[in-house]
């Protein structure tokens, strides 16, 4: 195949939005694409997720052979798609080539198709002489086809073999029913004879000889005929063996190329639907076919096995080992069992148009943006922006600790004190880790830090020991029914005791509201500041 | 190291990007084949190594997935075999739940991803070869992306462009989109075999893994795709997730079905630098955390989920 400089891409893709005008409606579709790629490619010049490699013209001609095959021109136009994307052609390539192979539907595209006539020639060369050789390669299936027929033929067969078979067998019996009459006639007749030659021997002996004599004949005479007739059936026998023999071994062949048709049938069908869902598993591909629910254990897509003459790729790995019961429950959904321990369940939501409870924290900028220092993304403050030096400086992987220090198990610990300044955000303190970014958090603190306060069950009795400022007794009898051993002086107490209580009532507040986020994030905030100062 | 015991295999299991100690589990009865599913949401105890189960969901089919939002910290999807969508909010009362129920796919649905650059809008990816872009807000989805020619097992959101993603399908190939534009904007044949999963480089945004079941892992640069940047040998069997580091440039973390959980460096010569093999069934579901930098998780169809510290034995008590 001699090869041809391609025209340069510019050109190509120019021509490309007027080729796309004239295009079959079936590749309206991927037309459309390349004008809103070509569109991206002018209009997003730097994005690196588009394809700017030019069109291989030796890829395109391949492509083209392939999509000239008759078998080829038989299948969905999705999985010719898959196969050529699966061979590593781009998208242009492949567009190219659909356009580039003829189609009877229209005939004006060579004409109005793009570049010169050098590689217009060239291609037309090209695609000249690949249609030559599918034309003898179409020879021979319409041949076998003759030879095989439809499905019509192939019954035709069978019934007639049937029939055959029937006849021999009814001729067998009819045969069977005429000789046992006939032979217990004839041992009838001759036990009749012989009691009348019993009877009659003493007065009739010279007529004796003649009776045996006619019975000795009538007797040669059936048995020529019993001889001829066995023989007759041996021969009939003999023939429609050969003839069913014959019939068997057509019908053979005929059976291995509906196998073969239908494999690839079933290949290029792709999935058939099964009552209970089988995993799509990959590793299956060898599952036995018998079943009609083996559905998409092998939905690869090999257009290339007739071509190429190469069998389906075996999968790269042995079949890994299921768990027991995973087959024990293959096998009960393909016998058409339920197992038994699924139940009901209701998961339609009771109201479709339930609102979303408002966010009580905002988010998080990512460990990679805050890095990177790009924060067009980051919607709450930057200040972990310079502080984070995540990665690299760790040696490999820094471990766990095993001491008794008081953080969250999952924290990792670090020695390098260094490290711990710098990150804020991500390393958190408290074990709820509820965090906001609206102010500047405060020092890392590795120290145990108190849990919120419980609910207030009783907000009547928070009130009661919140108000009694007035009265020093009643606050002295307060502190020391809530605080035994507390020696402090009493208005430093109470101003605890009202600071706690205060906090817990709102934290009880908000509980009490159902458990519904208010977002009262300056609540949370406030509890925060308070805790940073303890 | 704790573990958390589900009644139902598991599939997948994700960290929540809103609180450190907070995950979600994505189980199945019946390894997924037929049966319930139920959505858990644990929390880790921060005084020793125990797992609570803050809140379990029941589904009428498997859950093959679940994503936290970016936008509500008590929001999460659901991924169900029956091709829904459900959408769930822990802060709302049980019996108030699911909020949503966003039933488009033909299919199972198999993957979902959070955008987090754009915090607003999701992905699904379903066996009915498609994929499609939702938002918390819409009943419907915003797009259909149908260009693969079988299964859509996993797809990614790009770190660092908010509208290119990556899904991953078992027509072998991988391809990139661009929310904006109507087709996928580049197709990498990557593997000869299906392709279970991907998921991007979070500090090289054009760099992308793919796992397949060729039992590899190739990391691909989308500027010069023809020949992957390096090839992770090792697993025994199909590779079924595979995750980036989101503290770490060149650490990912892949589960197979050899039961094994293993850490790689892609820049590295001997890239394997660890190995876990904790599971006794095939380990279908390990995450990363985003807010605790070493902190992983993992499930499998033992039942089990592991959470442990990078370097730690997920089994140690």
């Amino acid at each position: 195949m001699t090869m041809t400089q391609s025209p340069s891409p510019p050109n190509s893709n120019d021509d490309k939005p007027q080729a796309v005008s004239a295009e079959v409606a079936q590749e309206a579709n991927q037309a459309q694409q390349d004008v809103g790629a070509e569109a991206a490619k002018q209009s997003v010049p730097a994005s690196v997720f588009v394809n700017s490699e030019p069109i291989r013209e030796d890829q395109v001609s391949n492509a083209v052979k392939f999509l000239s095959h008759p078998k080829v021109r038989g299948s969905p136009v999705i999985y010719r798609r898959s196969f050529l994307e699966r061979k590593g052609l781009t998208k242009e390539e492949i567009d190219e080539a659909f356009r580039r192979v003829p189609d009877p539907t229209s005939s004006s595209k060579p004409a109005s198709l793009n570049q010169d006539g050098q590689a217009k020639s060239s291609s037309n060369v090209q695609t000249q002489a690949p249609i030559q050789t599918p034309q003898p390669v179409a020879v021979a299936p319409t041949g076998i086809a003759s030879l095989e027929g439809r499905q019509f033929h192939w019954y035709h067969a069978v019934s007639a073999v049937g029939l055959l078979a029937a006849s021999g067998c009814g001729t067998a019996l009819l045969i069977k029913k005429v000789i046992i009459p006939k032979l217990k006639l004839w041992v009838r007749k001759v036990v009749l004879e012989e009691e009348n030659d019993y009877a009659k021997k003493i007065d009739a002996k010279p007529s004796l000889a003649e009776e045996a004599a006619a019975a000795a004949k009538a007797a040669a005479a059936a048995a020529s005929d019993v001889a001829k007739a066995s023989q007759e059936m041996l021969n009939s026998k003999n023939e429609e063996r050969r003839r069913f023999e014959e019939f068997m071994s057509l019908m053979d062949a005929q059976v291995q190329e509906m196998k073969s048709m239908s494999n690839s049938i079933r290949k290029l069908g792709g999935q058939a639907s099964s009552s209970g869902r089988v995993f799509s598993d990959h590793d299956d591909h060898r599952v036995s076919a018998s079943s009609t629910k083996q559905s998409y254990a092998n939905g690869k897509v090999d257009v290339n096995v007739q071509l190429e003459g190469r069998s389906s790729t075996p999968p790269a790995s042995a079949e890994p080992p299921h768990p027991k019961s995973y087959m024990e429950i293959m096998e009960m959904i393909q016998r058409g069992e339920k197992p038994s321990n699924i139940r009901e369940v209701n998961d339609m939501p009771p109201n479709p148009n339930q609102p979303l409870s408002n966010p009580l924290i905002a988010p998080r900028t990512k460990p990679w943006d805050a890095q990177n220092g790009s924060d067009h993304q980051v919607l709450q403050s930057q200040t972990s922006a310079e502080g984070l030096n995540q990665n690299g400086q760790d040696d490999g992987l820094n471990y766990l600790l095993d001491d008794e220090s008081s953080t969250p198990w999952w924290q990792r610990k670090n020695v390098r004190i260094t490290e711990i300044e710098n990150e804020d955000e991500v390393k958190d303190t408290g074990p709820y880790g509820v965090r906001t970014n609206e102010q500047p958090p405060p020092p890392i603190q590795r120290t145990w830090v108190p849990p919120r306060p419980p609910p207030v069950a009783m907000p009547e009795a928070a009130e009661a020991i919140r108000r009694p400022k007035s009265t020093p007794k009643e606050t002295a009898t307060q502190e020391q029914s809530a605080d035994g051993q507390s020696a402090a002086h009493p208005s430093e107490v109470t101003d605890e005791l009202q600071r706690i209580t205060k906090m817990s009532e709102s934290v009880g507040a908000l509980e009490m509201n159902g458990g519904f986020s208010t977002g009262n994030s300056a609540v949370i905030q406030e509890q925060e500041n308070s805790y940073g100062e303890n | 190291m704790p573990v958390f015991k589900t009644p139902f295999n598991g599939y997948s299991v994700r960290f929540s990007p809103f609180y450190e100690s907070r995950l979600a589990v994505a189980t199945a009865q019946n390894f997924g084949i037929l049966g319930n599913g139920r959505v858990h949401v644990i929390d880790l105890a921060p005084t020793g190594p125990v797992i609570n189960e803050l809140i379990a969901f029941d589904t009428a089919d498997g859950v093959y997935d679940v994503a936290w939002s970016e936008s509500h910290d008590s929001v999460l999807v659901a991924a169900i075999a029956d091709g829904s969508i459900k959408v769930y909010d822990t802060a709302l009362p049980p019996q108030s739940n699911p909020v949503r129920s966003l039933k488009e796919h033909a299919r199972e649905v198999h993957g979902l991803d959070y955008n987090p650059t754009r915090r607003d809008s999701f992905l699904s990816a379903s066996w009915d070869d498609s994929v499609k872009l939702w938002t918390l807000d819409r009943p419907v989805s915003l797009r259909t992306f149908r260009e693969h020619a079988y299964c859509v097992y996993s797809v990614a959101w790009n770190p660092k462009h908010a509208d290119v993603f990556a899904s991953a399908s078992g027509d072998c190939t991988v391809r990139i989109w661009d929310v904006r534009e109507p087709g996928s904007t580049m197709v990498i044949p990557g593997h000869e075999h299906e392709i279970l999963s991907c998921d991007w480089n979070k500090y090289d945004e054009c760099l992308i893994a793919t796992a397949s079941v060729d039992k590899s892992i190739k990391i691909w640069d989308v500027r010069n795709y023809r020949v992957p940047v390096s090839v992770l040998n090792g697993h025994g069997y199909a590779v079924k997730k595979v995750k980036f580091s989101p503290h770490r440039r060149n650490l990912l973390v892949s589960c197979s079905y050899d039961m094994t959980v293993c850490l790689w460096d892609f820049m590295v010569e001997d890239a394997l630098v660890g190995r876990h093999d904790h599971h006794t069934e095939f380990a279908v579901g390990v995450d990363l955390s985003v807010l605790v930098d070493g902190l992983m998780a993992s499930t499998g169809w033992d039942e089990l989920v592991y959470v442990w510290q990078q370097g730690m034995d997920p089994r140690a008590s």
